[in-house]
């Protein structure tokens, strides 16, 4: 466990092209933009998405003529978009990408992953359209329609063969927290999406236990998927963008497994005073509690980010601390006293929003920034855009929590107080969810930023490069770094 | 941590533990919950939900109602469900067995709905509430057909003044769907105390010592 990563060369400062380019990234870099452009697309969607479900709660009679933009399917469309769009894309991009990098060898496969992420995405598209017509699960995280998920774990097998044949054939014998964590990610998807659906859509459990299944399935999602793509994100930047070896690294196993064994049990916090058992309630609390240590430890770990520069840097450093924040309030409204008053308010939606859009979204988009460089061997077409959608991207998100926070402590307060009609509420929480829909606005924006920042990189290297018939540079050596 | 089998067979453990301990676990203890049988009454509880509601349910979840509404009760003196008339007692697991999707929710933007039908609201008003909304409640008007009187007005035409109102000689009549929700929405009603949802309101410290 002491063979920490050691790269001694941080990431150079300005907007310069990277000088660690292998031939192992242009080999890969197909299906890897793919994904990442599709997941920048889907995240500029989601957008437009939250816009408008937030205009739809203070207004509520916004665009509410049109069916498939009712605000309970705006909500799934956002959520689905967002999880199985972006942060599906920009994490496999990324998890995959890690993967081949710290296995030492070329990227095998990746026709696989072309192809796999083309119909991952066709299956996302089928999946909002499906929900657009009502055709939605009544499962949070798990809205897509029951008929898109079998293509959808194909292209998943597809994108991930990639990813565990890199794995597999890792040049050293031991593995680092990057790849453990994008190694997770691979393979519990598809026997979390397959177990859930069984028991959810193909062969529903009854009563109950349906909503038992699905606060598990959702809390899968987060536990065993996301957080373990982002993490790896995460712990492969740190150690690149600061140049050290990660303090407390021997803790570092511990973290990973407390997440994937406890991780899993904290979804009863959501159900606290609910029709179910109690059991699951109080494991999933006692569970929310351990996962501190999880937080600690990451905390400890990537701890090293706060000495760096760079945009990749500031995006993790961003991330760690929402990261961090986000388990602590999961703990802190985990206990019952407080989740009397903060349960069905938007307090649950600004933690959740900390977590997805503050924690590892951000923790993405670190490596995007990191990515694209190399993936291109280029620089991103305009330093402006960059600036431009980090700052814009987490002040919004700052807004975003802060309103959704408070709106959500104004409704708990007043929910608390019988006497308080739902109009009071309305008017109480009017003007903050007014504001909350201006950060939707600016975050739509910085995502646009983004994907035009992204679409210019590519046409003026990619495609460049593919006119030039020299997809691989001679100059290059396969370097393990 | 250098053993690959290894960590590929604690990540299985590590997923199907969890999911055999909550999936299984709960599905073990309430998988196989059977109605209660009211020996005064002569009746089972909780009563099958009619055809026409469980289709509601459907366009219950098809909007994703869900997504404002919560279908759970707490317990007295746990919030302020009770005091706000959405329920006597807590919602318990028997309450959902015949329901073929469950929805408890997760935000309350609007009222709990899991004893909707227990207050005896008015059809009209709801189905009003469905068409025109309200200051909170968006309008859900593609449930219904505004459509030119052929012959007699339709009986489930809906009675709108103001500027809700059709044209003269147009009606409003709400559609197969509308009318399934509004009957899910009605049947809802989980007023029987079962016997495990009896211990209730903490704060009757009385002399009487609390039924178990």
């Amino acid at each position: 466990m002491t063979n920490a990563p050691t790269i001694a060369r941080a990431e150079p400062p300005g907007q310069a092209v990277p000088a660690d380019v292998t031939a192992m990234d242009l080999a890969a870099r197909g299906p890897l933009l793919l994904l990442i452009g599709s997941g920048i697309a889907w995240l500029v969607i989601s957008g437009l998405f939250a816009l408008i479900g937030s205009i739809q709660l203070y207004s509520p009679h916004f665009l509410d003529e049109y069916s498939f933009l009712t605000h309970g399917r705006i909500e799934a469309l956002r959520d689905t978009a967002f999880v199985y769009g972006w942060a599906a894309n920009a994490g496999l991009a990324v998890a995959l990408w890690i993967l081949g990098r710290l296995g030492g060898n070329l990227l095998r496969a990746t026709n696989w992953v072309f192809a796999g992420a083309s119909f991952w995405n066709v299956g996302v598209t089928a999946g909002l359209v499906g929900i657009a017509i009502g055709d939605m699960t009544s499962f949070s995280l798990f809205e897509l329609p029951r008929y898109v998920l079998p293509i959808m774990l194909v292209a998943y097998g597809a994108i991930s063969i990639s990813g565990v044949l890199a794995w597999a054939g890792r040049r050293t014998e031991g593995a680092f927290a990057a790849q453990w964590y994008a190694f997770a990610a691979l393979f519990l998807f598809p026997w979390l999406c397959s177990a859930a659906q069984v028991v959810l859509l193909w062969s529903p459990v009854r009563g109950v236990v349906q909503n038992v299944a699905a606060n598990w399935c959702a809390q899968g999602v987060w536990s065993l998927w996301l957080v373990p793509m982002a993490l790896a994100s995460a712990y492969y930047l740190a150690t690149k963008v600061s140049g050290r070896v990660l303090p407390h690294y021997e803790f570092a196993p511990l973290g990973f497994w407390l997440l994937i064994f406890v991780g899993s049990w904290t979804g009863g916090r959501h159900l606290i005073g609910g029709p179910v058992p109690a059991w699951i309630i109080t494991m999933a609390v006692v569970a929310t509690v351990v996962l501190l240590a999880h937080y600690a430890i990451v905390a400890l770990n990537l701890g090293v980010v706060f000495g760096a520069r760079g945009a990749a840097a500031s995006f993790i450093r961003f991330g760690l601390i929402a990261y961090v924040l986000g388990g602590a309030f999961d703990a802190l409204t985990a206990f019952r006293g407080v989740a009397e008053e903060t349960q069905f308010t938007f307090v649950t939606v600004a933690i959740e929003q900390l977590a997805l859009y503050g924690g590892i979204s951000m923790m993405f988009f670190g490596g995007i920034y990191y990515l694209v460089p190399r993936l291109t061997n280029g620089r991103w077409a305009s330093a402006g855009l960059a600036i431009g959608h980090r700052l814009v991207v987490m002040f919004g998100v700052i807004v975003l929590v802060v309103t959704l926070g408070v709106a959500g402590w104004t409704q708990g307060v007043d929910l608390l107080d019988p006497k308080t009609s739902f109009t009071d509420i309305f008017e109480h929480v009017r003007l903050t969810l007014l504001i909350m829909s201006g950060a939707q606005l600016l975050l739509l924006g910085a995502n646009l930023l983004l994907l035009v920042n992204f679409l210019q990189t590519i046409t003026s290297t990619v495609v460049t490069d593919v006119v030039a018939m020299s997809p691989l540079r001679e100059d290059t050596e396969v370097t393990v770094s | 941590m250098k053993n690959g089998p290894l960590i590929v067979i604690g990540l299985f453990a590590g997923l199907t533990i969890s999911w055999a301990g909550i999936v299984l676990g709960t599905n073990a203890q309430l998988g196989a919950q059977t109605p209660y049988y009211d020996d005064t009454d002569s009746l089972a509880y909780p009563q099958r939900t009619s055809g026409i509601a469980v289709q509601g349910q459907m366009v219950y979840t098809d909007l994703g109602c869900a997504s404002c509404h919560t279908e759970q009760v707490r317990r007295p003196g746990f919030g302020s469900d009770q005091d706000r008339g959405w329920g006597d007692r807590q919602s318990v697991a028997r309450d959902y067995i015949f329901q073929p999707r469950p929805q408890l929710g997760s935000l309350r933007v609007g009222r709990d709905l899991a004893n909707y039908g227990a207050s005896k609201p008015d059809p009209a008003q709801l189905m009003r509430l469905l068409y025109v909304g309200s200051v909170t409640h968006p309008s859900f008007k593609f449930l219904f057909d505004n459509r030119q009187i052929v012959g007699q007005r339709s009986d489930y035409a809906l009675d709108l003044e103001g500027s809700a109102a059709p044209r003269p000689g147009y009606e409003v009549v709400p559609t197969a769907r509308a009318r399934a929700l509004v009957a899910y929405l009605l049947s809802l009603n989980n007023s029987y105390a079962y016997p495990e949802a009896r211990p209730a309101a903490p704060e009757a410290k009385t002399s009487e010592p609390q039924k178990k």
